[in-house]
């Protein structure tokens, strides 16, 4: 087992394990707690990928300030241990869990199904440097992309102004 | 293919079935908790999923672009923006029930 493989399989067991624990846990805190350490994982992997630049940016969007979204609403709310965390109901909760399963085997039939293809495949061989790879990712958002990038601002400013309009609107605490 | 040769060479379709495991159970948090905060946590799972295998496909493509890294920053910020929207509307429903459950949420409209 080769340095490479070894930090791969570490990082997918964290991320899977605590990917387990957000769905698993019953109280919300520890379920963001353990979606950070799954964010921070799955930076891991960018990076062992050499996304150095992706690996950065899951780190600062993802780990940073979505996960202090979360953290701070959870607080405002001041939730405990939930009752019920689960959707109540044999039938049902035996049909979601088929049919998981199910989507489940069809991704596991997909990859298994293209593992010739996949398995011959190796790893671009001119890798760029750090520098180059984020250079070159500029290029492309710069250039290629600039429309969906221009777009991706607009929509994050009619987020923000939507955002703010729905926490104002009636029936809430201010109201009575 | 030798089991041998699959743990010890880290190929596409390691990242792959990785990314299928993490959509897999985003879908399970989805369909099974009724908490709202926890179901946009498993969402955010499931786009976190995408996003390894978008830069999987991008560092094993045999041409070298990069265009799967430039598509997870458009997922990025529909993540971002789909989590402020999404807690802005657990902030009205907390604010009208005290409690977050999913099945408060019909009684919104109007």
């Amino acid at each position: 087992m080769t340095m490479d493989s070894a930090l791969f399989f570490f990082l997918a067991a964290v991320t899977i394990i605590s990917a387990l624990t957000v769905i698993l846990q019953s109280n919300p805190i520890f379920c963001a707690l353990a979606l950070a350490m799954t964010m921070i994982s799955v930076a891991g992997l960018f990076a062992s990928m050499n996304a150095w630049f992706v690996a950065g940016v899951q780190l600062i969007v993802y780990a940073g300030a979505v996960m202090v979204l979360f953290v701070m609403v959870l607080m405002l709310f001041d939730l405990k241990d939930e009752v019920r965390a689960f959707s109540r109901g044999l039938v049902s909760g035996f049909l979601k869990i088929a049919s998981v399963a199910v989507i489940g085997g069809v991704i596991a039939a997909a990859v298994w199904m293209s593992a010739e293809t996949l398995f011959s495949s190796t790893a671009n061989v001119a890798q760029m440097s750090g520098t180059a790879s984020t250079k070159a990712l500029a290029d492309l958002l710069f250039k290629k992309y600039l429309f969906s990038f221009e777009a991706m601002g607009a929509l994050l400013l009619i987020i923000a102004i939507g955002a703010v309009a729905l926490s104002r609107i009636e029936g809430g605490t201010h109201a009575d | 293919m030798p089991i041998n040769d699959a743990v010890s060479h880290v190929g596409l379709s390691h990242y792959l079935i990785l990314s299928a495991i993490l959509f897999t159970l985003g879908l399970l948090g989805v369909l099974l908790r009724r908490n709202v905060i926890v179901i946009l946590m498993s969402i955010e799972l499931m786009l976190n999923a995408v996003n390894i295998s978008f830069v999987a496909f991008s560092r094993y493509s045999p041409t070298g672009n990069n265009d799967g890294q430039a598509m997870v920053f458009f997922v990025m910020t529909i993540a971002a923006a789909e989590a402020a929207v999404g807690l802005a509307l657990a902030t009205t429903i907390f604010k009208k029930f005290r409690e977050v459950n999913i099945r408060y949420f019909e009684h919104l409209k109007g």
